[in-house]
């Protein structure tokens, strides 16, 4: 599969567990599809560090369409990314990164980030009350 | 001569005694500091590191022993909760809204907490939402009708050797520790106290006679974590919102 390309891989994890784990100070993370995660790779168009929740967009090409589609993905607190190793100038418009996500129930183009791989090949977690990503 | 070094000796060295007998009358121990909730609720919540001496974790919280029909009513709800959370539509919140925990439950410690001892006064600042808690010391609490409903209440605290007894009144009815209801009358007493040096346990008693039969008990356990910075945490980009069709806790996307 060519790297240049939306590589949309699908995992159905036979965890049962149907319901997402807490997500800590602020809010429940159910209305994520927890179960399934799939593999984005985009370019980061915003990045915004703040509290109760970092988040940043990345523009992704669809594998269905081929076309470009634009994802919100959201992470932890400011606090638990720090503790995880990131810093609140890691990303920036531009940057080339590599996501494994899982995708709203509704299907919205919102997804909970469980790991980003930046260009340097650096793998970075979303702390554990986002859960473990589960593909490589 | 002789006389003169002897009671020059004497007073040397009873100044240098004195002051520590007195030190050693009113020690307590220190419990300034960082601290996180034993054990963690996982990666990114404190430091990981694990105490220095083997410590037993303290046993679940029980269920609130509440009276009926607050208990079936209270049930109920736990187990709708769960049903719309495991559909992925889960209820809206007081976190959600970014609303402080309140007391007991900001001593949850969900993210590190700090304690500073200063005259008369203890503080608790806790990293979630920046959550700011005051405990005067020796001090007696507020009558019930004075004491305005607050999320932390009204606070007051006493050394008896060498546990810090905490006791809240005036606890804000919409703050409810794992949604179990209260009254105006709850009244919430603390036990703190250092079983290592780096391990501090909290033990709680919730009383409600308009609520509960009996006191409601548990203890939380914190470990120390030296030198660590609580974090900013203040909640200016709050994405969460109340969808009015669901009621559930939705994502604003764009």
């Amino acid at each position: 599969m060519p790297s240049s390309r939306l590589r949309f891989t699908l995992s159905l994890l036979l965890l049962g567990l149907l319901a997402a784990a807490p997500a800590g100070a602020h809010h429940s993370f159910a209305p994520y599809e927890t179960t399934l995660q799939i593999k984005l790779e985009g370019t980061i168009t915003e990045y915004r560090w703040a509290n109760p929740h970092v988040y940043f967009e990345v523009d992704a090409p669809d594998a269905a369409s081929g076309q470009t589609k634009h994802w919100l993905i959201e992470c932890a607190s400011t606090s638990i990314l720090n503790r995880a190793g990131w810093k609140f100038n890691l990303l920036k418009p531009g940057d080339k990164v590599t996501l494994i996500v899982s995708p709203l129930r509704n299907g919205e183009p919102a997804a909970l980030l469980k790991q980003i791989t930046l260009a340097d090949g650096r793998k970075l977690s979303n702390g554990a009350a986002a859960g473990r990503a589960t593909l490589e | 001569m002789k006389r003169t070094a002897l009671f020059v000796l004497v007073a040397t060295a009873l100044a240098a005694v004195v002051p520590l007998l007195a030190q050693s009358r009113t020690a307590k121990p220190s419990i300034t500091g960082s601290w996180e909730i034993f054990p963690l609720r996982g990666e990114g919540f404190g430091s990981g590191i694990q105490p220095k001496t083997p410590v037993t974790a303290p046993k679940p919280i029980p269920a609130p022993p509440l009276r009926q029909p607050y208990l079936d009513q209270w049930k109920a709800l736990q187990a709708e909760n769960q049903e719309r959370t495991r559909k992925g539509l889960p209820p809206p919140s007081t976190g959600m809204a970014c609303m402080p925990d309140g007391i007991p439950g900001m001593m949850q410690a969900t993210f590190p907490m700090e304690i500073l001892e200063t005259a008369g006064q203890v503080t608790v600042i806790e990293e979630a939402f920046n959550q700011v808690r005051r405990i005067y010391l020796n001090e007696a609490l507020p009558a019930l009708d004075d004491a305005e409903p607050r999320f932390n209440g009204h606070s007051v605290g006493k050394w008896e050797g060498n546990t810090l007894v905490v006791t809240t009144i005036g606890v804000k009815e919409m703050a409810r520790f794992r949604n179990v209801p209260h009254s105006a009358k709850m009244r919430v007493t603390e036990r703190w106290r250092l079983v290592t040096d780096e391990m501090l346990e909290n033990q709680v008693t919730v009383e409600d006679s308009e609520f509960l039969t009996a006191p409601w008990t548990w203890s939380w356990m914190y470990h120390r974590w030296p030198g660590y910075k609580i974090e900013e945490y203040v909640c200016e980009d709050n994405r969460y919102f109340d969808d009015p069709a669901q009621n559930y806790q939705r994502l604003r996307v764009k």
